[in-house]
């Protein structure tokens, strides 16, 4: 009779913890980012699918970073593309890709956030509508996510990589 | 008779009318010993027709730039397009911060031309000047170079007269902001069938507002 050596127990465990740790990093961030989006098309106790991209794009414009065509148009797709990957990150549908947007996303608002809070810029953020914190804070809020993304993200193309070299 | 008539007449109408007298008299020191709530200045600090569709009240300081940039690059502006037409009425609040030593002065000073009739000029230069004043305190002189002398006397008058008062209508414009959460300048709010939205802080620029406003005004 043989017995399971403790190293081989062990990777498995090892590997269904890491796993879970996955699922729970992409729900987070999934709810996150649907959370962001939600609080910039539902506001003042009603939906605003019609004007949302009007206080969103002063919110964008208040970093003063990009031009107005461009602000506009960003206030308009945004909070859209929020949506998107926050549903298929909490689905866990195209979760390589989804996760991989997040991260650019998250690459970008913390460059923003840096550039106001070098700049001395006394706004808020505009990531969560009018519940937006300062830009220190949500850099600090944006770090610990982008750490959640970039593990999901890694560890979505791995998990990918190891099933084709199983098959 | 006719004499008794009036000898008897007389004191019983005195007597009749000495309460009469004697509470119009508590009444009058009443108004006089309400300093605070009495003035209310917020009619005189806004510009248009309190009936328009749409209501754009902003909490600001003189001393604060970016409440300047708002003012020269926005809300003057947005006077003259949509103010004629009676589109917007716009309200001044008074918000001022105590990291700038002489923004307090300074909206006594408007409060004093509000009640003048010379507000619109007064705000127009305080911020204009807000860096010779700003850096001197010397807010007197810079409404001067502006206000005609006439006028400047009589907001002078009004403002080493009504300080007090003028002070309490200060406290509470900052009592509203604070009551909303205001915690910067400029912060505006926008009103429009019943609703209150606040657009982002730090200012808002012109184009992005117009655009917003024309929305609104499609909405009726």
């Amino acid at each position: 009779m043989s017995q399971a050596s403790p190293i081989a127990i062990e990777r498995p465990r090892t590997r269904s913890n890491l796993r879970f740790l996955l699922v729970a990093g992409r729900v987070l961030l999934g709810v996150v980012f649907l959370y962001a989006a939600y609080a910039k098309l539902h506001f003042n106790g009603s939906w605003h699918l019609g004007d949302y991209y009007f206080l969103f794009a002063m919110g964008i414009d208040s970093y003063k970073m990009v031009p107005l065509g461009i602000v506009v148009w960003m206030a308009r797709i945004l909070p859209w593309i929020e949506v998107a990957v926050g549903a298929l990150l909490v689905v866990g549908v195209g979760v390589r890709w989804a996760a991989l947007c997040v991260t650019g996303l998250l690459v970008m608002f913390m460059v923003a956030l840096t550039h106001a809070a070098l700049g001395g810029l006394e706004i808020n953020c505009g990531c969560f509508g009018n519940n937006s914190v300062k830009p220190s804070h949500e850099l600090i809020l944006d770090a610990g996510l982008l750490a959640v993304a970039l593990a999901v993200t890694v560890g979505g193309f791995f998990s990918r990589r190891a099933g084709k070299s199983q098959a | 008779m006719n004499r008794f008539f009036l000898k008897a007449i007389v004191p019983i109408a005195l007597v009749a009318l000495l309460p009469m007298l004697s509470s119009a008299g508590p009444k009058q020191s009443s108004q006089a010993g309400k300093p605070a709530t009495a003035l209310d200045l917020t009619a005189l600090k806004s510009v248009g027709s309190k009936s328009a569709p749409i209501t754009i009240e902003v909490f600001s300081d003189y001393q604060c730039p970016q409440c300047r940039i708002f003012y020269l690059e926005t809300a003057r502006q947005l006077m003259q397009t949509y103010i004629p037409a009676g589109k917007v009425y716009y309200v001044h609040r008074d918000f001022p911060l105590s990291m700038h030593s002489h923004s307090r002065e300074a909206a006594r000073w408007a409060s004093a031309a509000a009640l003048a009739g010379v507000f619109e000029t007064a705000e127009q230069t305080l911020y204009t000047k807000q860096e010779d004043w700003g850096a001197t305190g010397k807010i007197d002189d810079a409404l001067s170079s502006a206000i005609s002398p006439a006028d400047m006397k009589k907001v002078r008058m009004i403002e080493a007269t009504q300080g007090p008062q003028i002070d309490a209508a200060i406290a509470s414009d900052m009592a509203l902001g604070n009551s909303r959460g205001v915690n910067g300048t400029p912060t505006i709010y926008v009103f429009h069938k019943g609703q209150m939205t606040p657009l982002p802080p730090g200012g808002v620029n012109y184009s992005l507002l117009k655009q917003y406003i024309d929305y609104l005004l499609q909405q009726h």
